[in-house]
């Protein structure tokens, strides 16, 4: 809570929540003027002065365009807090997102987003107008009669401070609600998505608890809640109503001291029309969207951007690529996906790594390219290990093509340029064709043309992704099962363009026949790995035969999409 | 189930609802009375007659309005609370016992939203039914004295409120144009957002993250521009609401005050004037009374839709001893507009590997839901070891019959959960998860079976074999709707092994697109166009030129 509270601090910058204070003093006018007019007019009416009795309302009417001007201004005013805080929270947001691929991210920026700027411009106005009557009144008190203020606004501030004590309280207990509300939408969510699944294993019951408890947290959630509201109400009747009580209770007193009749009209509307509704807002306001803004806030600040360990190592001396001992797992207490392989591939060799789905293939490329740290053992590319190495420097000596290819709304250039921005079109035209995308690239209208991902095949998109790693200045390639949507021919096309390219190629085989183009295989197998040319792995991995045995020239795939 | 209605829903809560009435019709009441007992208080002081009477009058008034509020809060809570709970599970037990043609209409998001939203809107029928009577009268009331006090001071009150309608008005229509605009930026910035997230390891690969970043936050000026527009409009109607705000206040105190000039009213009734305008402004949240019960009688429509769904109606029989037998008699499946299936006859022997193949469209998905008592026959019926399934027990039922599909969704909290949810136990989990292959991926996933499922990010293939493992316990029948599809080949072979050498005879009917599976099976059912087209061994089928094209 006090990080959400310290941040919207710092976000009251200075000049525009000077700007803001300075305005709201036009706005505290009408306020203090209010029951000062009420009571002159009323005791002029008593008087028999008409025309004077109005003149004191119109001076009330007059002060309100006065405070509307300074409302105008505030509102403005206000924005120009808001919109730098908005702004600090996309940031983070999307920061965060790209660096740890939280799909929920999206939700973040559209709703989170938007439940704090609301919140926190509705408290800084609600704790504004707060701070405006509070101001107001007092001024108005004490110009009418200093006794009254005397009496009314202690237990006003009593009222204030039980208030904000309850808060604190009403804090855990909105927080349990959310989250109630969040979990019964997560439950139900996968319930009702799953209701095929749960009848065909007899879950019925077992789904109706799942969603039984939030839904009973939540009821829970509300009644407790319940007490925070009667406290509330309590904490209003100190602060809205006994004010009042006091006020009658001492008005045969004050008036035996020359409080005149208007004053004591005057002081009564202060407290029913400045104060009880103030409270009453502000307590509610604190509540409701307080909590709901810390709440909120408190989710993007978590999900910011992960501290980054640094990488400290900016020599690589070549591309050869040596694993020693290679042992990962994705847990403390998970299997090994990887357990001490050892192997070395030298520069300009050509790879093909092979295995059932989920072998570890694709942590493999992960280890090789510097995205996962091993457990223990090591992977050296050109002497170093490539995972303290920065990034940016990485790119210039491996480059890495997934599976699912990145393919991004701009041109076809941008696209194809996007690991050598400053690729001249020769070089990006003898790239395309290289890889076979040349009747793509037509098709879409020349490389200035207008692309959208979602109106691209899948192959289409990773035709663009390997003609722009064809591009990367790169000398080692990884292509982690890159060709997996394109038709055999397409990907031999590839695959062998690749081949001839230069340097040191490692296919993540999805078809048995990546493997035959390769002078040497890796086959993956639980935690034990085989190494060899074709010849060699036939005689000696049974899996390998398997895997051949399935393998039809042009039909059956080994590996489907994962 | 009866029908759900506001009456039913309301009814719910009876208990509650008398309380709930009387302490809203007392708190009106006591709303109602405070200004003019406060004005008489006032007029008491100054006159020196009858000061204590109106005092201690005030007084229990406002100490009754507190304690009206607190009965409220609870009572008005534990009413809600408790009908709100009662709705929820009735509408979950209804969705999962309906089975999943009982809510195909329905989308998912959908139906959470019914559960989450419109439930604790319909919740408040009984409490809004009650109230609406006793929370019209403040604002009403209010002005009907303020007549009875003066009626000019209620002509100058509507002169007042109409002013104030026509600044709303403005203020509602300048809004939605901006927003929209402000929403449209922000749809761009998440648009590119999931753009990018669909090619992360691209970008963290080749260290372009800045580069993204900067991409998607090049729209960040134009939102921040639109936004300022947003506060520009609100600051117009704010200033015009500080000076229209006061206006109804100002135009009863000068008739009122023209009034106690002439000595028809007293100083305490031009207060008590003041205070009726005040809560007869309170007319325009009148609509918000309205729309509470228009709400809660939506919701409890929504509810009641969902309510309507029929449950499943399971049989009471057991099932006697056999092989596992699967009869389809007569049997024909049709939706109001299409056959799906048509008076198919097949009787497939227990413990027999049957592969069903056909066309999309075929049917083939249907036999395997019928097999499986996911849907029911519109005429004819499926036997297991000569009991209709209709007639068997739904423990009986699941004990002995299992499927698995395409495209399984896991229900559970954690990755454990989702293959066994009761008490089969971790050994038998085990057991299924070892031989349908998927304790492989299982035991390297961070904290293995007991990783939440939402941390466990699965490929399709990975999903396939959890869907497996859950439907491996089944006693003599397994169904497999294309549920092996997203495998590799060596794996599908390893379990088809598994499914073949089956150590517990089970019968299975494997819906499939691969030769090698129907070539395995001991006999292939061919459906075309929702018939049968033919029953026999693949090897004599596949002489058939139009049987090969069915595997392209």
């Amino acid at each position: 809570m006090r990080r959400e509270l310290g941040y919207g601090v710092a976000a009251l910058r200075k000049r525009p929540t000077l700007k803001l204070a300075l305005w709201s003093i036009p706005d505290i006018l009408p306020t203090a003027v209010y029951g000062v007019a009420v009571a002159h007019a009323t005791d002029n009416f008593l008087a028999g002065n008409a025309w004077q009795g109005i003149a004191w309302l119109g001076g009330l009417v007059a002060t309100a365009c006065i405070g509307a001007a300074g409302s105008h201004q505030v509102y403005g005013r206000l924005g120009d807090l808001v919109e730098p805080l908005r702004d600090d929270l996309v940031r983070r947001v999307v920061g965060g997102a790209l660096r740890t691929g939280d799909d929920a991210a999206v939700a973040r920026v559209n709703r989170q987003v938007e439940i704090v700027r609301d919140t926190f411009a509705g408290l800084v106005l609600v704790i504004r107008n707060f701070a405006v009557t509070l101001f107001g009144v007092l001024v108005g008190l004490l110009s009418l009669a200093p006794l009254i203020a005397a009496f009314v606004v202690p237990p006003f501030l009593v009222g204030f401070a039980l208030s904000l004590a309850v808060l604190g309280m009403a804090a855990n207990r909105v927080r349990a609600s959310l989250q109630a509300d969040e979990e019964l939408a997560t439950a139900s969510g996968m319930t009702f998505g799953g209701v095929r699944d749960i009848a065909a294993t007899g879950a019925e019951e077992f789904a109706e608890g799942l969603v039984g408890q939030p839904i009973e947290a939540q009821a829970a959630a509300e009644r407790s809640l319940a007490k925070v509201a009667a406290l509330r109400t309590l904490c209003f009747a100190v602060g809205g109503w006994a004010p009042l009580l006091i006020l009658l209770a001492a008005g045969p007193w004050l008036v035996g001291r020359g409080i005149s009749t208007g004053t004591l009209l005057g002081g009564l509307t202060y407290v029913l029309i400045g104060l009880q509704p103030a409270l009453n807002t502000v307590m509610s306001a604190l509540g409701d969207s307080g909590l709901r803004y810390v709440i909120t806030l408190g989710r993007i600040l978590d999900s910011g951007a992960p501290a980054t360990t640094p990488r400290p190592v900016d020599e690589v001396n070549g591309y050869q690529l040596r694993l020693r001992g290679l042992t990962f797992a994705y847990g403390p207490s998970a299997d090994p996906v990887l357990e001490n392989l050892e192997l070395t591939v030298s520069e300009g060799e050509h790879l093909a790594v092979v295995g059932p789905s989920g072998i570890g293939k694709s942590t493999l490329a992960g280890l090789v390219c510097g995205m996962l740290e091993p457990t223990s053992g090591r992977v050296l590319l050109g002497g170093v290990p490539p995972s303290e190495v920065p990034v940016e420097r990485l790119a210039t000596t491996r480059v890495l093509i997934p599976q699912e290819a990145y393919v991004f709304s701009g041109s076809l250039l941008e696209n194809l340029t996007y690991l050598l921005p400053d690729a001249t079109i020769p070089e990006v035209t003898q790239a395309v064709e290289a890889v076979g995308a040349a009747r793509l690239v037509e098709r879409l209208g020349g490389f200035g043309a207008r692309i959208r991902p979602d109106d691209l095949s899948a192959g289409e998109r990773q035709l663009i992704a390997l003609a722009r790693a064809y591009l990367s200045p790169a000398p080692l390639v990884v292509l982690d099962e890159a060709t997996c949507f394109l038709d055999p021919d397409a990907e031999r096309r590839a695959e062998e363009a690749f081949a001839a390219r230069g340097g040191t190629l490692i296919v993540i085989a999805h078809r048995i026949s990546s493997a035959l183009r390769a002078r040497r295989i890796l086959v993956l197998d639980g935690n034990k790995a085989a190494i060899g040319n074709h010849a060699t792995l036939v005689r000696n991995s049974p899996l390998y035969r398997e895997l051949l045995g399935h393998w039809q020239p042009g039909g059956d795939q080994i590996q489907p999409a994962s | 189930m009866t029908s759900l209605t506001f009456g039913s829903v309301a009814r719910h809560g009876r208990g509650w609802l008398p309380l709930i009435g009387v302490t809203a019709l007392v708190s009106s009441a006591v709303t109602l009375a405070l200004p003019s007992v406060l004005g008489h208080s006032v007029d008491a002081i100054v006159a020196d007659t009858d000061y204590r009477r109106w005092f201690t009058i005030a007084a229990a008034l406002i100490v009754t309005g507190i304690v009206c509020s607190l009965i409220d809060t609870f009572a008005g809570t534990a009413c809600v609370a408790g009908t709100t709970a009662w709705l929820r599970h009735g509408l979950v037990s209804q969705v999962v016992r309906g089975g999943a043609e009982g809510s195909r209409r329905f989308d998912t998001g959908d139906l959470v939203s019914r559960v989450s939203g419109n439930a604790s809107d319909a919740a408040q029928a009984g409490p809004a039914a009650v109230t609406t009577f006793a929370a019209m009268a403040p604002p009403i009331g209010s002005l009907v004295l303020l007549a009875l006090i003066d009626p000019w001071l209620a002509v100058a009150f509507f002169g007042g409120v109409i002013l104030v309608v026509g600044v709303l008005f403005v203020f509602a229509r300048r809004t939605a144009q901006i927003s929209l605009a402000y929403q449209e930026t922000q749809g761009r910035i998440s648009a590119m957002l999931t753009e990018s997230l669909t090619g992360l390891r691209t970008i963290a690969s080749a260290g372009t993250t800045d580069r993204e970043e900067r991409r998607i936050l090049g729209f960040l000026p134009e939102l921040h521009k639109h936004g300022l527009e947003t506060w520009k409009v609100l600051a117009r109607s704010g200033a015009q609401a500080a000076i229209v705000g006061p206006l109804v206040l100002v135009a009863v105190l000068a008739v009122g005050g023209l009034q106690l000039v002439d000595g028809r009213i007293t100083a305490g009734e031009l207060f008590a004037a003041s205070q009726y305008a005040v809560l007869g402004a309170g007319l325009g949240s009148l609509t918000g009374v309205i729309g509470e019960i228009a709400r809660a009688r939506a919701g409890v429509q929504r509810a009641a839709e969902v309510f309507a769904i029929d449950s499943v109606a399971h049989g009471t029989l057991h099932l006697p001893p056999g092989p596992g037998r699967l009869t389809f008699d007569g049997v024909t499946v049709a939706t109001e507009d299409a056959v799906l299936l048509e008076n198919v006859h097949l009787d497939l022997p227990g413990g027999a590997t049957v592969a069903v193949v056909g066309p999309s469209g075929a049917g083939k998905s249907v036999l395997a839901s019928l097999a499986a008592r996911l849907r029911d026959p519109s005429v004819g019926q499926v036997l297991l070891d000569g009991v209709p399934l209709a007639a068997v027990s739904k423990q009986a039922l699941r004990t002995a019959v299992g499927c698995a599909f395409e495209r399984p969704t896991l229900v559970g909290t954690t990755v454990g959960d989702a293959i066994s949810h009761d008490a089969i136990g971790p050994v038998r989990t085990l057991a299924a998860a070892r031989a349908t292959h998927a304790h492989d991926f299982v035991s390297r996933l961070p904290e293995g079976y007991f990783t939440p499922l939402p941390k466990a990010p699965m490929s399709g293939g990975e999903r396939q074999r959890l869907g497996l493992a859950r439907a491996w316990p089944a006693q003599r029948l397994l169904v497999l709707d294309d549920a092996t599809s997203s495998l590799d080949t060596a794996t599908e072979m390893q379990i088809s092994k598994t499914l073949t050498e089956d150590r517990h005879r089970r019968t299975r009917l494997i819906v499939t697109h691969r030769t090698a599976t129907a070539a395995r099976a001991d006999l292939v059912v061919w459906l075309d166009g929702g018939r049968v087209r033919a029953v026999g061994p693949h090897q004599e089928l596949w002489q058939d030129a139009s049987y090969r094209e069915v595997f392209g």
